[in-house]
């Protein structure tokens, strides 16, 4: 997937402000899509899609900040650049806490359109990274037994073989036993690694070690 | 003298003087035919009664065979005018009767002369004297009657005939003095006239008196003449009187239009002179002295109203209407004066615009106090306009924004294209979308200029869907900003409206903006508008209405919601409703505003549909035109019903 060629999602409900930003950014070689309303955008979306999207807010029925709040309950990390006619503080105040990755005024310029585009995207892929690298984490948690995961929690928490085992209330030879199979099925090398292992897990709030 | 010389003398005198008087009348009036012919036959019947006279005097047979040879001269020439002159005077007699005397009679005078001694007698063989009536002698004629008198005979009963007919005839007809006066004396005439062949014939013994045969007819015309003079003095003295009261009327009439500042005049039109009192003058600024004709008119109105009059001036003289026009003059110092003229033509038989008569007064003051009340109101539309902006501001930013924003992205977007090895179809795709994205700035700044105008009201037929449309493009974003769905309905073909469109526009803003107002309370989803433009049953006007879905307004405020100052909001004046009134009021038209049945409320304008508009629109039939259902449409007419039932319904259920 991280192979693929990012896309560039453009909401707009005007015509002529779509079709440019599309052109702007395809000369600046992005790969883009145009929808003329929020519904058309939902309708078609994929949340496997990487990318950014480029999202106005005034636009009849559904409107860029609603469709902002769509994708925050879908959890999707979809980076937003909001493009507005005319946003107020309090908006773009809002539309930021929400997780917006940038919020520009029309007219735009590309040196600030084409830098947030690339930015969210990093961001997108930054993130996408981390997420296959937990889930990749969470493959490997699943692959430890209950006794195991006991003692991964110990080792992470910096706690010696002994204090392990005393805890425990088993032979200190058996926790070495489950220590290097812990080490083993997650692949760490060093307890540093294991715990930036972990951190990164819990670092996608999401999922729950 | 005997007395016998004396009465003939005084009959052919008095037949002389008729003639006489007779013939001056003829004179003075030379188509008055029956007075030159009774003068003919009044002149002969003078000259018989002289000849007769000769022959009461005459001593021997040869003189009198002579006389009685002459005397048919005057006869022939007293028959047949006399004959003429029934016919023409009283317009009666049998023409035939009228053709065969004139003819006996010249064939009696033809035979006259070619027969010895004459038609009357074979000879005459003495004369008998004897003494008459006072020892008068006179002579009568002894001899041996001609056959051929027959035809004189004839024609004296004809005559007779021809008398009692003509006389009968003009009694029926009503006219029973005259036959009176001048049949009775024309039969008693034509009776005595018998006397001569009975003379002839020796069977009654007097002298010739064929002169005082016509002295009754004399008589009977010297009482009608003297009738008609009668009547013609009365006459001449009730037209001195009526001459009298029209000077009087005229020197009224003049002290009321001088009172009242009004110019009288009359147009000539085939010799195409005006005629026109001295206030007239005065109020055109014609000098007193001035020959007037009607391209002098013209070149004194002012350039701008020349073709509106002349418009005018053409269709009375068309139609037969009413002339009536107001116009301004150039006086000769350069100023200007408004004038109301009214007129009407009158026509010849033909039909043929002859003169035109008038009147035309100073409107100056009047038209500058509508001036000055005008121009008022346009600047309160104007400042309001003006306030109204800042409410629209965010929407023409809006408005300007999106096509910059295309412009700029586009043209980038070109230079990077550019940049990176031509793609020419796409930059061309990109120039003819800046250009077309550059011109819909320029409208949003021409729409904005023009909003913002103060110019005069520049009243023009226009159509009301488009200035919903200009409407709709002012305000959309800001409905858009304000999530409010708008429905718009507008009827096909509808009929043209005079008005100024920017005042217009102003009052529909103002009540889209009024309803959005109304529905800030409203959850997004129930925030709808809804506009439609409509036609009144009745053809007389257009109609418009906006409708919201927001708070109703209180029964006992809905009179009050259009006077100045009223607000039910925190911001604002109460201008806005204000301002719609004035400027639709302004337009002849009325507006109302009616609660809806379950919430929110409707309010309509209606415009009036100019004359040839509605002539137009009555001849042809309307099926094709999408009219407001009798409950909306009659609600303009009483604004203060209950409820826009039907118009909510076909909402509600289009909803």
């Amino acid at each position: 997937m991280n192979t693929a060629s990012p896309t560039v999602f453009v909401v707009d409900d005007y015509a002529p402000v779509r079709r440019s930003i599309s052109r702007l950014l395809r000369a600046a070689g992005f790969l883009v899509a145009t929808f003329a309303s929020a519904e058309e955008f939902l309708a078609q979306y994929d949340p496997g899609a990487w990318g950014c999207l480029v999202l106005d807010v005034a636009m009849p029925a559904l409107n860029g900040l609603q469709l902002q709040d769509i994708l925050v309950k879908t959890r999707s990390l979809l980076p937003i650049v909001f493009l507005t006619g005319e946003g107020d503080i309090p908006m773009s105040v809002r539309a930021m806490k929400r997780g917006a990755s940038d919020f520009l005024t029309k007219p735009v310029d590309e040196k600030d359109l084409l830098a947030a585009v690339r930015v969210a995207i990093d961001k997108h892929r930054a993130w996408r990274r981390e997420q296959v690298e937990a889930s990749d984490v969470r493959a490997r948690l699943a692959a430890l037994t209950p006794r195991e995961r006991e003692v991964l929690g110990y080792v992470v928490a910096g706690k010696l073989n002994k204090q392990i085992a005393g805890d425990l209330g088993t032979v200190e030879q058996t926790i070495k036993v489950h220590r290097a199979r812990v080490m083993q099925k997650m692949k760490a090398r060093s307890v540093a690694e294991l715990v930036r292992l972990m951190e990164r897990c819990r670092i996608n709030g999401s999922v729950h070690c | 003298m005997s007395w016998i010389s004396i009465v003939w003398s005084m009959n052919a005198g008095a037949c002389f003087v008729l003639a006489g008087v007779c013939f001056v009348v003829w004179c003075k009036q030379t188509k008055s035919w029956p007075h030159l012919l009774f003068s003919c036959s009044a002149v002969a019947a003078g000259v018989i009664a002289l000849i007769e006279l000769a022959m009461l005097h005459t001593n021997t047979a040869g003189n009198y065979t002579e006389l009685i040879r002459w005397i048919h001269v005057p006869v022939w020439v007293l028959t047949l005018s006399f004959v003429a002159f029934v016919r023409l005077y009283l317009r009666a007699g049998r023409r035939w009767l009228a053709w065969s005397i004139c003819g006996l009679r010249t064939l009696v005078l033809i035979l006259n002369f070619i027969l010895t001694p004459n038609i009357n007698f074979r000879a005459i063989t003495s004369l008998r004297h004897f003494s008459w009536w006072g020892g008068e002698m006179v002579s009568v004629p002894v001899g041996t009657p001609n056959p051929w008198c027959l035809f004189s005979n004839i024609s004296l009963l004809l005559l007779l005939i021809f008398s009692i007919d003509a006389t009968v005839t003009v009694w029926r007809r009503g006219d029973q003095r005259r036959a009176l006066v001048i049949g009775g004396s024309m039969i008693l005439g034509a009776i005595v006239a018998w006397h001569i062949p009975l003379v002839i014939w020796g069977v009654i013994d007097v002298p010739f008196f064929l002169g005082f045969a016509y002295s009754g007819i004399v008589l009977a015309m010297g009482y009608e003449l003297s009738n008609d003079m009668l009547q013609t003095v009365q006459l001449a003295r009730e037209l001195e009187t009526s001459e009298a009261n029209l000077r009087e009327s005229q020197k009224r009439m003049e002290l009321a239009a001088n009172a009242a500042e009004m110019g009288m005049w009359m147009w000539d039109i085939v010799r195409d002179e005006i005629w026109i009192t001295d206030k007239g003058r005065a109020l055109f600024g014609f000098r007193p002295w001035e020959k007037l004709d009607f391209n002098r008119f013209r070149n004194g109105l002012h350039p701008d109203d020349r073709e509106t009059v002349l418009e005018a001036v053409e269709t009375s003289l068309r139609t037969g209407a009413e002339y009536e026009s107001e116009f301004r003059v150039v006086l000769p110092d350069g100023q200007l004066r408004w004038i109301a003229g009214r007129g009407h033509v009158e026509f010849n038989g033909d039909g043929q615009p002859v003169r035109m008569r008038g009147a035309s007064v100073d409107i100056t003051k009047r038209k500058q106090a509508e001036e000055q009340v005008a121009r008022q109101r346009n600047e309160m539309a104007h400042l309001s306009r003006v306030s109204t902006l800042g409410e629209l501001s965010g929407s023409i930013a809006h408005e300007l924004n999106l096509p910059l924003t295309a412009i700029l992205s586009n043209a980038q977007a070109a230079q990077r294209i550019l940049a990176n090895g031509a793609d020419l179809a796409e930059v061309r795709e990109i120039l003819s979308d800046i250009v077309s994205e550059d011109k819909r700035a320029g409208e949003v700044i021409h729409r904005l200029r023009q909003w913002l105008k103060k110019d005069k009201v520049q009243e023009h037929s226009l159509q009301i869907n488009e200035v919903v449309d200009d409407v709709l493009k002012l305000i959309r974003s800001d409905l858009v900003n304000q999530k409010v769905t708008m429905d718009i309905e507008l009827a096909r073909n509808l009929p043209a409206v005079s008005g100024d469109p920017v005042q217009l526009q102003q009052v529909l803003v103002n009540l889209v903006v009024n309803a959005c107002d109304a529905m800030t309370g409203c959850k997004t989803t129930e925030r709808r508008l809804l506009i439609r433009t409509g036609i009144e049953n009745d053809n007389s006007a257009v109609v418009v209405s906006v409708t919201d879905r927001g708070c109703s307004i209180p029964e006992e405020k809905i009179e009050e919601i259009f006077e100045p100052f009223f607000t039910t909001k925190s911001k604002g004046m109460g201008l806005g409703l204000s301002v719609c009134r004035t400027i639709i009021t302004a337009h002849r038209g009325k507006i109302c505003a009616t609660n809806n049945p379950d919430r929110g409320a409707t309010f309509h304008f209606s415009l009036p549909i100019s004359s040839p508009e509605k002539e137009v629109l009555n001849a042809s039939h309307p099926a094709n035109m999408q009219c407001f259902s009798h409950g909306a449409v009659r609600r303009l007419g009483r604004c203060r019903s209950k409820s826009s039932e039907r118009l909510a319904e076909v909402w509600l259920d289009g909803n």
